[in-house]
């Protein structure tokens, strides 16, 4: 009973810093309908930079939380100006091609800038230690990373349903010429939410840093889990995004733990069983 | 620039008669092309024949993506599937005769088309790219999990294909991995253009086009795709027996997801659905791959990043595709 | 750097009139992609070894390294590099590969090339039979993984679980694990693979704590893997249960140590080269690698088994005196011994592979706050205890 609590718990913590690092992912693939294979150069630019602000500049943990973030979308907005706007309702192929290119582009980037080793941020001190749960200890990081996915999908939420942002959001993505008809700055909007989906990439990419350590292929390495968790969520759902991270992150845990061996056999034929059955993911909407 | 005026007829209105004619002509400039590339590089056929295999992958791909419109990340695992198949007939079964051996590499490549292709026909757009991104993923681990049979992560090496004929030895040069590469090249695109002119053929771009207009017609959707994925399995096979046969030896990288994305990659970059994309951005990619890895080992992929970047700005169909497209109107501008 | 070779060419010319040939030493590893660090480190112990020996000149040959990328195993591609390095470029030397399938798919030109191939990292034991033209100078999972199984002896384990990535090396470290500790009249209690994929390693610790057992033996390859391990290891509360981490040294390589930090401080493992070594040639090395590699926080093993790598090029040079004879080549430096920063080590006149000290080590923390893996015990010439296993 106590292992089975122990998993649980492992693959809570799992499942929540994919769900940090993939909702970003979700939002540009579900609601800007762009297959952007970038999205793990983003959290890798935060994650770079967190890096640099704490070992560097000796910034507290917070604050290169909120540099990464900033930072990011800064870098970003010239990039969504000048290579995302040419290919937003382009053929799903061109958009790989495209972001292929510029994760390409960052990783060889980061190889020179940052060199090939593994690069950490250091965590604050009282994030550092395990916690005793009573049966069993987990890292303090891990607790906050859960609660990070928490408030991230809190947050995202209601901004999303709730705010009148979210409206014109839904409506530029439902039908963006009808949407600009009646007033919505759809190209603001597009920009609005491109760069909320690359501040949660940096975001995710510091907060996960723990276990997907910060190097410059992290671009290319993690980017089949990501798609694999926006599918199998449905691309731009939130909850099915959530749902989908609890999910794969049990079977992943649970699989590594049962059969090892066995581990990635487990995970992928889960994979195929719930994509065949849910074609458009678990909560997708049907177009 | 004849050869240039000649392609782009050869996408717009297939006719009877003139698209052999016109296939003929292709199959000219990609001969010519061949003996060029034996004169010119004399000392890299290695490399040469390695482009040829990959290739047959990307041509192998275009059937599926280009005239089928199924979007996948997973199609090494057909060319893999050749490979080791071809590879553990050398080595486990003593079959090395090189034209066996490309058999048994279409068949294997057929079958595993076939399940990949039941599998991955069941998603669409993101869903099917996930499909065969954990398709591709499986076949990696059963290979690496199957050690005795395929060398894990060690590789398949030991593989010594006969003489083709038992004439023509494999040499250190590469002369004969080459011309046989050409030959199997020249068969299999011959054999390709005639395929996708077939009311086959056009059945499975009507089913891009529009799949629910087809099955109203009364034709099976997924049955005539599973069929192409077949050939398309086949195609890729040969490739991959070719890898085995010309660098003796078979590795997990020929069944893995980087070499799949790398495919998809030089397919749209030469452009989708008309074969001749496939060889022009095969050639681009590898080319511009070989030369800028040599010229600095150490920083090149930013450098292929932005070829990638600059193709989708100024060429969004592929480098052929937007040729074809643009250059009516330039022609009827100089005129 | 350009200027003094200049100016030795220029010395050099006007002393005597000989005719210089240039001979040409083809290099292949992964110097972009996830493993561009070890291809660096291959780099840096080359360009070390040429900076320290004659600045590129052998008597009146100049020497030239063509270097190839192969960014991830990819034998297909590793072989058709090396064809076109030989017949191109008409290398007379073929060096490098930092993976096992790479060097294999090589293996069946040296003879028809009439090339030799050193090999400066690959480190599985059945390369070296697959053709008479291959030495090697970097070692094998086997030869740094056995004597861990002695050390948990000594130290009074008798049951470890192991833990390996699934393929190649990592079951090559399982079985030399387990084949020594149970000579060695221990028990692996558990054998578990794991994929190489794996990020998150907390079922795995479970497993570990689970069994049992005193002591954890992991191999996984050196790289961001490493990090989530070693955490887990902590924050699993092993290493407060006493349950020690035994591992070869590819796990706690230096280029990893600053980003392992803290919780890899106690770390054993066993390896052939530590950065660290304390002896003059080893530093004349690190000051002349750190130089070559601009990061010397980046300096890892591949780059002592490349420059011991040019050590023996440069021996097989002299003896062919600049003429291409494959055979009298590799035959010349067969039982050659020296004093390489790693120690003393020889060529093994029948195997051909390296014959060296394997250290023990214990990964420790300097004043400065930077860690080390500190040598605190010595296995002298360790032959690699694989090849008997191959055959």
């Amino acid at each position: 009973m106590q292992t089975v609590f122990s998993i649980a718990i492992d693959a809570l913590a799992y499942g929540m810093v994919l769900f940090v690092i993939s909702i970003g992912l979700s939002v540009t693939m579900g609601l800007m309908r762009v297959v952007n294979l970038a999205h793990g150069a983003f959290a890798m630019i935060g994650g770079y930079i967190a890096s640099y602000a704490v070992r560097d500049l000796g910034l507290a943990y917070g604050f290169a939380v909120l540099l990464a973030v900033f930072a990011t979308i800064i870098i970003a907005i010239p990039v969504e100006r000048l290579l995302y706007r040419r290919i937003y309702g382009a053929p799903e192929l061109t958009q790989v091609l495209m972001t292929i290119g510029i994760t390409f582009c960052v990783i060889g980037i980061a190889n020179y800038v940052f060199g090939p080793t593994l690069k950490t941020i250091p965590l604050p001190e009282h994030l550092r230690g395990p916690i005793d749960l009573g049966f069993r200890s987990i890292a303090a990081h891990k607790l906050f990373a859960i609660g990070c996915g928490a408030a991230v999908a809190l947050g995202l939420w209601y901004l999303i349903e709730r705010t009148s942002f979210g409206v014109k959001l839904r409506a530029s993505v439902d039908n963006a010429s009808m949407a600009a008809a009646l007033g919505v700055r759809t190209q603001v909007v597009y920009a609005a939410s491109f760069a909320i989906a690359v501040g949660l990439a940096a975001f995710g990419g510091v907060v996960g840093a723990e276990l997907l350590p910060i190097e410059p292929y992290y671009a290319l390495r993690y980017m089949v889990t990501f798609l694999v968790v926006v599918s199998v969520g449905g691309a731009g759902s939130i909850p099915g995004a959530l749902l989908a991270c609890l999910l794969l992150g049990g079977i992943d845990t649970t699989g590594r733990y049962l059969m090892p061996e066995y581990g990635e056999f487990f995970f992928y034929l889960a994979v195929i069983v719930i994509v065949s059955f849910f074609p458009r993911g678990l909560l997708g909407k049907a177009n | 620039m004849t050869a240039v005026n000649e392609i782009p007829l050869a996408t717009s209105a297939p006719t009877g008669h003139g698209h052999l004619k016109r296939d003929l002509i292709g199959l000219a400039i990609i001969s010519l092309f061949a003996v060029l590339g034996y004169l010119v590089f004399p000392n890299n056929l290695a490399l040469l024949t390695r482009i040829i295999a990959i290739l047959l992958l990307v041509l192998s791909l275009d059937l599926v993506t280009g005239y089928c419109g199924v979007a996948t990340l997973g199609h090494a695992a057909l060319f893999g599937s050749g490979a080791y198949a071809a590879g553990i007939a050398a080595v486990h079964f003593g079959i090395t005769e090189p034209i066996t051996m490309v058999v048994i590499g279409a068949a294997a490549g057929a079958v595993a088309g076939l399940l990949s292709g039941a599998i991955i026909l069941r998603g669409h757009g993101l869903s099917q790219l996930v499909l065969s991104i954990a398709i591709i993923h499986l076949f990696h681990e059963a290979a690496n999990k199957a050690s005795t049979y395929t060398g894990g992560s060690d590789g398949l090496s030991g593989i010594a294909p006969d003489a083709v004929f038992g004439l023509f030895q494999f040499d250190l040069w590469g002369r004969t991995a080459y011309i046989f590469g050409i030959v199997l090249l020249l068969v299999v695109f011959m054999l390709l253009r005639q395929l996708v002119q077939s009311p086959f053929g056009m059945l499975c771009r009507g089913i891009k086009e529009d799949p629910v207009r087809i099955s109203a017609m009364g034709a099976s959707v997924r049955g005539t795709l599973l069929k192409m994925y077949t050939i398309s399995g086949a195609v890729a096979g040969v490739g991959g027996a070719l890898t085995a046969i010309s660098t003796q030896v078979v590795g997990l990288d020929s069944l893995s997801f980087t070499m799949s994305a790398e495919a998809l990659v030089m397919l749209v970059l030469g452009g989708t659905g008309s074969l001749y994309g496939a060889f022009i951005g095969t050639f681009v990619f590898m080319f511009f791959e070989d030369f800028v890895s040599a010229a600095n080992p150490f920083h090149w992929l930013t450098l292929v990043g932005a070829l990638l970047i600059a193709v989708v700005l100024c060429a969004p169909r592929g480098i052929y595709g937007t040729v074809v497209e643009r250059l009516p109107s330039l022609w009827r501008r100089r005129s | 750097m350009k200027k003094i070779i200049i100016s030795m060419v220029a010395a050099i010319t006007m002393c005597s009139a000989a005719t210089a040939d240039t001979i040409k030493i083809g290099v292949v590893g992964p110097f972009s992609g996830p493993f561009a660090l070890q291809g660096k480190n291959f780099k840096a112990g080359i360009d070390a070894y040429i900076a320290t020996h004659g600045a590129g000149k052998i008597g009146d040959n100049d020497i030239e390294i063509v270097y190839r990328d192969v960014p991830q195993a990819d034998p297909a591609q590793s072989k058709a590099l090396a064809q076109e390095l030989v017949v191109k470029e008409g290398v007379q030397y073929l060096a490098g590969f930092y993976f096992t399938p790479d060097a294999m798919a090589v293996t069946p030109l040296l003879e028809q090339a009439n090339v030799p191939l050193v090999v400066m990292n690959a480190a599985t034991s059945a390369i070296i039979t697959k053709s008479p033209l291959i030495i090697r100078t970097s070692f094998t999972t086997w030869q740094t993984s056995a004597p861990m199984a002695k050390v948990a002896k000594e130290r009074g384990i008798s049951k470890v679980i192991t833990v390996v990535s699934d393929y190649g090396p990592g079951v090559d470290a399982e079985n030399a694990f387990k084949t020594t500790f149970g000579a060695e009249g221990g028990t692996v209690v558990e054998s578990i693979r794991m994929p190489l994929a794996t990020n998150d390693f907390s079922p795995i610790m479970q497993r570990v704590k689970d069994s049992g057992a005193e002591a954890v033996f992991a191999f996984l390859p050196s790289g961001p893997t490493t990090l989530g391990f070693v955490k887990a290891y902590n924050e699993n509360g092993l290493k407060q249960a006493g349950v020690q981490f035994l591992a070869p040294g590819d796990l706690t390589q230096e280029s990893d140590l600053p980003a392992l930090g803290d919780p890899a401080v106690g770390i054993l493992t066993t390896f052939h080269y530590a950065v660290s070594h304390d002896s003059a040639e080893n530093k004349a090395f690190v000051q002349a690698a750190s130089k070559a590699i601009g990061n010397p926080a980046e300096l890892s093993f591949p780059s002592v088994g490349a420059y011991d790598g040019m050590h023996v090029i440069y021996k097989m040079i002299e003896a062919t005196g600049g003429t291409q004879d494959a055979q009298k080549a590799v035959d010349a430096v067969k039982g050659l011994a020296w004093e390489s920063p790693r120690g003393p080590v020889q060529i093994d006149a029948q195997t051909r592979h390296i014959t060296q000290n394997i250290y023990l080590r214990e990964v420790a923390k300097h004043e400065d706050g930077t860690f080390y893996n500190k040598e605190i015990k010595t296995f002298e010439k360790q032959g690699d205890p694989g090849l008997a296993a191959v055959k």
